[in-house]
């Protein structure tokens, strides 16, 4: 059978039982370019952990070679130095906090454009579209942080991640799919607009909602322009600055460094195990939709 | 207007009342700024606080574009930045497409190569970029190690600029990759089976059943890859600065922009903010991504008339 098709094909477990089966040449190749993609991918990735358990002089004998021992040494090293538990604590507050206040904004925004609520809701939709094409907001941003006194300060930190317009379209497309006879049963039982939104829209439109924030929430984790820009405080600094800068100081020190970038890399990969589905859904909904 | 469900008179102004905030921060923090760096481009702000900004034409195009050694570096980082989208967007599309349709065959395991290859789009560019400068450390690191023994001997990163931006493409694609799969695996599973099946009786090859089955109906994934990785690598910039930092013959126009406008820093020195210039070379970057974009934007439309219907 054609391996291009399909998983749902109903002939292969009959083939299955045949008791002789024929070498499947396809099946075969597959497996092996898949696991050459896969050691470019988890490669650099066991390079990390097995340079983070060494110690410098093993390191610099041989860079490849498999540590003597389990050197945790250098985990405690890099977190008492880079001060990662500061960082660590400003990345999640400015994570959760931004990306909560985004995501109730965002659902304000997107409900009454999908339902047409608004006057001129697609002109709406088509500027938050645009967003892509437009060019770079850097400049003005900065002056106008400037002028407002924001710059050098957390909160005006936290406001530049208030908007992603790519949820507000993603939401948009998600809030078609709810049967508008919801809301006029729900006026016509006295239900008002805030309160509609709030206890019944909210509920149902919950996985788009998990997506937009997991999507958002990373966008703020990994970001390293802003508080580059904006942050020159220390205490300020996210976890992303303080990498750097412990990059900067530490740029020899391969093994500290690789624990650094382990203990940094670790909340982000169990992360995305857990929440993989609607990470992944969240950047193919544009796909479908075109 | 549209059957508003939720009252008239003072209730008919909820809906508004409450898209406020939201878009009020959407007009402040990007649509806004974004338009106004047209505006900053006739200028020559400075991004000093309180500093006097003054109108100056067209000053910063022209000194942008005209003159003598810093626009022949300007041109340079353009020729960049057109290679690096070039390379990009090629190998990411076909790689992209490639690994789809092997992850989507009925195979043992396939999830996890899915999660693999989707992995460093969730690390970040900081993660990212530390992961390939210790693997790439020109001084005895592991790729060094590895082909020490074949005589083949590299700075990588910090070598030939040709030579470091190549290893940022690579760094780039390897970054990415996992979207563009996602998004073609998404097309592949809302192509019918039967199509499949039918193909099949009608003794079409494996090729030709990719050819005239899987490569049309997958049009709208195509549409979106091609605009995504474009319009994405135009603009990116973030592992130029993570893997090389700013040397002379490898920036690309997005660094430029950042490092004019915040100060490029070479070991300690850092130099004067030129924002009004960098928002020229902004307005200049956003001509390329339209030029480049809006006529594949609409020849990818054309073509989905056509094959689609």
């Amino acid at each position: 059978m054609s391996t291009i098709t399909n998983p749902e094909t109903k002939a292969l477990p009959e083939q299955r039982s045949f008791p002789v089966k024929r070498f499947n040449w396809i099946r075969f190749v597959s497996y092996v370019i898949l696991g050459l993609f896969a050691l470019v991918y988890l490669g650099p990735l066991m390079m990390l952990v097995i340079t983070s358990l060494k110690t410098m002089p093993e390191f610099m004998k041989s860079a490849t070679a498999l540590p003597s021992g389990l050197h945790f040494q250098n985990f405690i090293d890099a977190w008492q130095r880079a001060n990662f538990l500061r960082y660590m604590t400003n990345t999640l507050l400015y994570t959760v906090s931004a990306t909560v206040a985004y995501v109730v904004m965002a659902v304000f925004v997107a409900f009454p454009i999908s339902r047409g609520y608004v006057k001129g809701a697609s002109w709406l939709l088509t500027l938050y579209v645009i967003a892509l094409f437009l060019p770079v907001a850097l400049i003005p941003q900065f002056q106008l942080m400037l002028s407002l006194g924001l710059y050098n300060n957390p909160f005006g930190y936290v406001m530049l991640f208030l908007v992603n317009p790519i949820g507000i379209v993603i939401l948009v497309n998600y809030i078609k799919t709810l049967p508008i006879e919801l809301d006029e049963a729900a006026a016509m039982d006295g239900c008002g607009y805030f309160r509609f939104v709030t206890s019944i829209v909210f509920p149902l439109i919950q996985p788009a909602i998990a997506t937009i924030a997991v999507l958002h929430a990373i966008g703020i984790w990994n970001e390293l322009i802003l508080p580059t820009i904006y942050l020159t405080n220390k205490d300020y600094y996210p976890i992303t600055r303080g990498m750097i800068v412990f990059q900067g100081v530490y740029g020899s020190d391969w093994p500290t460094l690789a624990a650094a970038v382990l203990i940094m890399t670790l909340p982000m990969l169990l992360l995305f195990l857990v929440l993989q589905r609607y990470i992944v859904s969240g950047l193919t909904a544009g796909a479908v939709k075109g | 207007m549209h059957n508003y469900h939720f009252g008239r008179g003072r209730a008919r102004w909820a809906p508004y009342l409450l898209l406020l905030p939201g878009f009020f921060f959407y007009v402040l923090i990007m649509l806004g700024p974004s338009l106004a760096t047209a505006v900053y481009s006739f200028t020559d702000a400075s991004g000093i606080q309180g500093s006097q900004l003054n109108w100056i034409g067209f000053e910063n195009y022209r000194e942008f574009l005209f003159m003598g050694q810093a626009s022949i570096d300007n041109y340079g980082a353009l020729w960049r930045t057109l290679v690096f989208s070039f390379f990009v967007t090629t190998i990411q599309f076909s790689l992209g497409l490639f690994l789809a349709l092997l992850v989507n065959q009925r195979l043992i395991g396939v999830n996890i190569f899915r999660t693999i290859f989707f992995m460093p789009v969730i690390l970040g560019a900081v993660i990212q970029g530390l992961i390939w400068s210790l693997f790439l450390y020109p001084l005895g690191g592991p790729l060094a190690t590895m082909l020490a023994p074949f005589g083949i001997r590299s700075e990588f990163l910090g070598g030939q600029p040709s030579v470091a931006i190549a290893w940022v493409i690579f760094v780039q694609i390897w970054a990415n990759l996992g979207v563009t799969m996602m998004i073609f695996i998404a097309g592949l599973q809302t192509i019918p089976n039967d199509l499949y099946e039918s193909a099949r009786i009608d003794g079409a090859s494996g090729w030709q059943a990719f050819r005239h089955v899987t490569w049309p109906l997958l049009t709208p994934s195509v549409n979106t890859n091609l605009l995504l990785n474009i319009i994405g690598s135009l603009q990116a910039w973030q592992l130029f600065l993570v893997l090389i930092g700013y040397r002379n013959g490898t920036q690309v126009l997005g660094y430029l922009i950042f490092a004019q406008g915040f100060g490029q820093t070479s070991g300690s020195v850092t130099s004067a903010f030129r924002q009004g210039y960098a928002a020229s070379a902004s307005i200049v970057l956003f001509f390329i991504v339209l030029a480049i974009g809006l006529p594949v934007q609409y020849f990818l439309q054309q073509r989905e008339k056509r094959v689609l219907g």
